[in-house]
């Protein structure tokens, strides 16, 4: 047996489908449409053989009324492999800095930078340094609110938002109408305005009623944040960067929205402009999805206690709170109540910092002394989750070397996020996929 | 495709009894009681031949064996095939009758002599000739009466050229194996190592990686990610993971691109059975799969690749008492068979058992170029070292000058020359290309128009192939700065990419060679007991013993003597009867020990404890060998030894502190032996291993090692199996 660290690397494109936009049934997702293309596209897969995988609910398709059927759908075409679905949109904003920008900020040591992922109908907003993200928003920006006939700005349909800012904007227009161009450089206005008073950390903006409509979640700014460097990725980003190489701009609303307009005024905001050039992420794009698989999800050590497989996979499971040596016997006591008070068990961060290995033996043995008293119902998931690679040992520990029934879960190698929530993939190879979600 | 005749179809004469051979020379008389012993004397005197007894004792005994070798006919060696210990023709030595007999009658009735007069005489189209009427056993006894000057001059009338993507071996070119070698196949350390090569003009012969773990799953994801990166480069080549041939046969059943199939030979029937699970048969059936069924099928006209190297069969002990030029030899006969694209032969490789020094080595790799090309092989030459022996890298470089000057067909490409996962030191892409410089050698063609596409090789203004702007560069492969970057943190020992000339820059050979200097310390290194004593005092008392290995020498150049108590610590020993005995040895790193048994053996004896498993008082011994389990098993009537041993150190200073825990299952239950030897195929097994190996704090650290030693040995104990069979019982 040799041992060694597993990741996920070079994720690589074995299939893309063809790029189809969101079927929509009234106010809903088209379910029959969405299941049918499912089917087409994973026609050649089978469930067993995918290790780990993601679904992005992104935008306007995630403010639908039956959104979580979809994830419902995918999780039965794709069985126990999916364990990564983002369905908030500050997980998005921060997978979205990842998968574009997170190499880029990395080589920029101390360079602020914020990523704006300007989509169809959000804009997802993360502020990071040193490739990690700090903050994160998420404002109803994006291309498709005005959908158009394709070379025309007649219009074909708008989003609930675009009809609320077309009534501010006092443009009388519906579906069947034409737009002038100083229709659309107003609308235009409106959506820049509201990206450079984020960018800046300018409150005021936002505080009329039809900003506030179109805030998601608010981003705020840290405190003595620096002028940051402005990226981009998503559809309209992609415009940007692929112009800024030579490409001209495609002709007059190619894709049915108002996306080329978008971009080509992003383009020529003079503050930005330098940023563009000069820092372009490596993947631009489809950033979000590659973010959700390269940084979302982690494998784990190659020692995990896991002393029953069958136990995974886990969902949704909810994260407690973190443990170290420091943890008094009340805090312990604390967390594993809260921890058996849910349903679906919980998840604890072992920190061992500057205690190191010598801390596993005591930690352990105290967890122990606290499972023998029953502080846990039978059968409810504990998950320990720790970077060290040590996580069978310390499993061992805490179980009495598998002497106390309980069902424990320790899992090695795993970098914590700041995240609500855990899931849990299948065992293969020795690893387990992880990912986190319901960013704070 | 070649035909292959059936085995038994092959004609191999009745083994007669064992002459004796009768040599005088001043008033001194010497003999020799068979083949097989005047062969073994009739060699340069190398440790494996040694050990084994089969040496001759001084210089003048050689040479009077070599004299009566010289009188000797080939018929009368054809007439006398060499038997296993049992007295039979394995399948090997029957493979080797498989010659040319028109030829051989022609030659049959010259002496071994007059064979190599008439080889140095000869024009090369005769030399190739006479090649196809010889057994290995010849081809040894000829190697055995040429100096330096003539198993060079004879092997440089031999071309051997072979074609699958690109064509290797033609004249005037120099090509190489490039070997991207990753302690844990992670797929970004092989794709740096993989450009690495590249950039520096290696892999026209092959882009070929040992795995680290020899499963069908994983050996499928390395295919198809070096398939991948031959594509995205677009480099001609050929692609290889070196599994098990049964391994790559399943991969090549899932689809996968086993474009050349590999697997290591031995010249004995029982160490291929035993040691390598290969049969006769079963190369038969990898080379008819690979015919009409292969990733090459239809375009290569070779595609099966062997590595050899003098020694295999001693250290297994399964030589029939036949010296190592000779078994390597037979090897050959056995490849022959398969038309084979590549040999790679990697004499060395083994350690001081085999071959003690630079010398042993050096002329040991000529003579297995000289009988390769000889029976009319492609042979690719890997002089290599380990560092528990007294091989150095002048010698290895020494070896290359002379076997380039031989006309090798080529070398391997291992990063600065450290292996990251073998263990081992190896030819490297900057030596390729030095020696390519110092005798005007080229690539294969079909590469070399490639590489100047890349500027990894430019033409100067006479039209001479010289190193391109982009020579050594790997970056040039990878999107951006900080992908580069990322495939740089996965791979273990890049000290630097920066060249002088086709030679790595000083400041790199430096922290190279300053790396390999504390690993080789490492290997010298006296097991502190004392210390170690005082270290755990407060955890639990070691009992100490002693091996028969008198000191560091005697434990390094022997390894039998380090896999035997010593009799006053054998008497020590009575049946205690319990679950686990764990048992400590330096192995070849005794820093391994010092740096891990501290934060080791506590948690180790816990989790037994906590577990109730049953334990004797821990044994430490020094100078201690793997196969010592077995003994001290036997004595102590134990059920399983976990034996914390320190591995072989590699180039890399941290990990020559590298531990590795062997679990050996002693089979006393009879339905366990049963199972176990129908699972292996050895009907007298008696001991089943699992090794856990990495442990330090750079890899597995020794807390975690323990609770991972403790838990399968529970499951050994439990399934009363251990190894492969173990793994297959738990649908691993």
């Amino acid at each position: 047996m040799l041992t060694g660290r597993s990741e996920l690397t070079q994720l690589s494109e074995s299939y893309r489908s063809e790029m189809v936009f969101t079927p929509m049934r009234g106010d809903g997702l088209d379910l029959e449409q969405l299941d049918s293309y499912l089917q087409a596209w994973l026609a050649t897969t089978r469930p067993e053989d995918i290790f780990g995988g993601g679904a992005l609910l992104t935008g306007l398709a995630a403010q639908t009324s039956n959104a979580a059927d979809l994830i419902h759908l995918i999780e039965r075409r794709v069985g126990a492999a999916l364990i990564a679905t983002a369905e908030d949109p500050c997980f998005e904003s921060w997978l979205a800095f990842m998968g574009s920008c997170a190499s880029l900020s990395r080589d920029h040591p101390g360079t602020p930078m914020i990523n704006l992922d300007i989509g169809g109908g959000t804009t997802n907003l993360a502020f990071g340094k040193n490739g990690e993200v700090l903050r994160t928003g998420c404002l109803f920006v994006g291309a498709r609110h005005v959908q158009v006939e394709p070379g025309t700005y007649r219009i074909v349909r708008l989003s609930r938002y675009a009809t609320r800012l077309f009534d501010d904007l006092g443009i009388r227009k519906g579906a069947g109408d034409f737009l002038v161009p100083e229709e659309v450089e107003r609308i235009l206005d409106f959506y820049l305005m509201l990206l450079q008073a984020a960018v800046a950390g300018d409150p005021e903006p936002s505080q009329k009623p039809i900003a506030r409509l179109h805030e998601h979640s608010a981003f705020h700014l840290p405190p003595l944040a620096g002028e940051a460097v402005v990226t981009l990725s998503g559809g309209v980003g992609e415009l940007i960067y692929s112009h800024l190489r030579g490409q001209p701009w495609p002709a007059t609303t190619t894709f049915g929205d108002l996306g080329i307009d978008l971009a080509r005024r992003l383009a020529g905001v003079s503050r930005w402009a330098d940023d563009f050039r000069r820092y372009v992420p490596a993947g631009g794009g489809r950033s979000t999805v590659y973010g959700l698989l390269r940084h979302s999800t982690q494998v784990s050590g190659n020692t995990v206690y896991l002393p029953s497989p069958d136990v995974l996979p886990l969902r949704n499971v909810p994260i407690i709170g973190s443990i170290s040596l420091a943890s008094t016997d009340e805090d312990l006591c604390g967390l594993l109540g809260l921890l058996g008070r849910s349903p679906k068990g919980g998840c604890l961060r072992v920190k061992l910092a500057a205690d190191g290995e010598s801390a596993i033996p005591k930690l352990g043995t105290r967890l122990a002394g606290l499972l023998e008293k029953n502080f846990l119902p039978a059968g409810r998931p504990l998950i320990l989750v720790m970077e060290e690679n040590l996580g069978k040992v310390l499993g061992n520990y805490v179980s009495g070397w598998g002497r106390i029934p309980c069902n424990l879960v320790v899992i090695d190698e795993i970098k914590f996020r700041n995240a609500q929530f855990v899931q849990i993939g299948g065992l293969r190879n020795h690893v387990v996929p992880v990912s986190f979600h319901g960013m704070n | 495709m070649k035909e292959l005749p059936e085995l038994a179809s092959i004609h191999v004469p009745v083994p007669p009894r064992d002459e004796e051979y009768i040599a005088s020379a001043l008033g001194r008389r010497v003999s020799f009681r068979g083949l097989k012993q005047l062969l073994g004397a009739a060699d340069y005197s190398k440790a494996g031949d040694r050990h084994a007894g089969l040496a001759a004792p001084s210089e003048s005994v050689r040479e009077m064996a070599r004299s009566i070798l010289s009188g000797l006919s080939l018929q009368h060696i054809y007439d006398h095939p060499l038997t296993d210990d049992d007295g039979r023709v394995d399948s090997v030595m029957r493979v080797n009758y498989q010659i040319d007999g028109e030829v051989f009658s022609s030659i049959g009735a010259m002496t071994v002599g007059e064979l190599k007069n008439h080889l140095l005489r000869a024009g090369s189209t005769d030399v190739k000739r006479i090649g196809r009427g010889l057994t290995g056993v010849m081809a040894a006894a000829v190697a055995k009466l040429c100096d330096v000057h003539e198993l060079i001059l004879i092997a440089r009338k031999l071309s051997c050229p072979t074609r699958a993507r690109t064509v290797l071996g033609t004249a005037g070119t120099l090509s190489s194996r490039l070997q991207p070698n990753h302690p844990t196949d992670d797929l970004r350390g092989i794709t740096l190592l993989v450009y690495w090569g590249l950039s520096l003009g290696s892999g026209d012969a092959l882009i070929g990686l040992n795995p680290a773990v020899d499963t069908v799953d994983n050996v499928s994801t390395l295919l198809q990610h070096l398939d991948k990166l031959r594509r995205s480069t677009g480099v001609p080549t050929q692609i290889c993971v070196l599994a098990h041939i049964k391994t790559q046969l399943a991969c090549l059943e899932r689809g996968c691109p086993v474009e050349i199939l590999f697997q290591s030979l031995a010249g004995t029937e029982k160490t291929n059975l035993s040691e390598f699970d290969v049969t006769v048969d079963l190369l038969d059936r990898g080379y008819r799969t690979m015919a009409a069924a292969g990733a090459l099928a239809g375009q290569a006209e070779q595609f099966m690749y062997f590595e050899t190297g003098q020694g295999s069969e001693f250290t297994y002990g399964k030589h029939n008492g036949i010296d190592m030029t000779t078994t390597e030899a037979l090897c050959y006969g056995l490849a022959r068979r398969y038309d084979p694209f590549m040999i790679n032969n990697v004499t060395g490789f083994i350690g001081p058992e085999t071959h003690l020094d630079d010398f042993e080595m050096i002329v040991s790799n000529l003579q297995d170029h000289f009988m390769g090309k000889l029976l009319g092989l492609p042979m690719g030459m890997a002089p290599c070292y380990t560092l528990h022996s007294n091989i150095h890298l002048e010698g290895q470089q020494i070896a290359t000058e002379l076997l380039t000057a031989a006309g090798a067909n080529y070398y391997m490409d291992v990063s600065l020359n450290t292996d990251r996962m073998l263990a081992y030191f190896d030819t490297s892409g900057n030596d390729d290309q030095t020696l390519r410089e110092i005798y005007g050698r080229k690539p294969a063609p079909e590469y070399l128009e490639w590489a100047i596409r890349q500027g990894i090789f430019a033409h100067d203004t006479s039209g001479a192939i010289i190193r391109g702007p982009h020579w050594g560069d790997p970056r040039r492969f990878c999107d951006s700065e900080a992908g580069f970057r990322e495939l740089l943190e996965a791979t273990p020992a890049a000290y630097g990419f920066d060249a002088a000339g086709p030679r790595p820059a000083n400041k790199v050979s430096r922290e190279m060679l300053l790396n390999q200097s504390i690993a080789r310390e490492a290997t010298r290194a006296e097991l502190r007991v004392d210390d170690l004593m005082n270290g755990l005092i407060r955890m639990t008392s070691m009992r100490v013993l002693d091996t028969e290995a008198a000191g560091k020498d005697a434990y390094l150049n022997s390894p039998s003597l380090g896999s035997r108590l010593s009799q006053g610590s054998l008497n020590r020993l009575t049946p205690e009867h319990k679950q686990v005995q764990v048992v400590v040895s330096d192995g070849l790193s005794a820093e391994a020990v010092h740096h891990n048994l501290e934060r080791l053996l506590p948690v180790l004896l816990e989790g037994f404890a906590g577990r109730g498993v049953t334990m004797g008082e821990p044994l430490l011994v020094r100078y201690g060998r793997v196969k010592l389990a077995e003994p001290i098993a036997e004595k102590l009537e134990t059920d399983l030894i976990v034996y914390l041993i320190g591995e072989r150190p590699g180039g890399d200073a941290l990990a020559s502190r590298s531990l590795s825990a062997y679990l050996v299952y002693r089979l006393t239950d009879s339905l366990a032996q049963m199972e176990a030897a129908q699972f292996s195929g050895n009907p007298e097994i008696r001991f089943e291993y699992t090794v856990i190996s990495n442990i330090y704090s750079g890899g597995l650290p020794p807390p975690e090692a323990a609770a991972v030693i403790v838990e399968k040995a529970c499951e050994i104990l439990k399934q009363h199996a251990a190894g492969n069979r173990l793994e297959a019982l738990l649908g691993n």
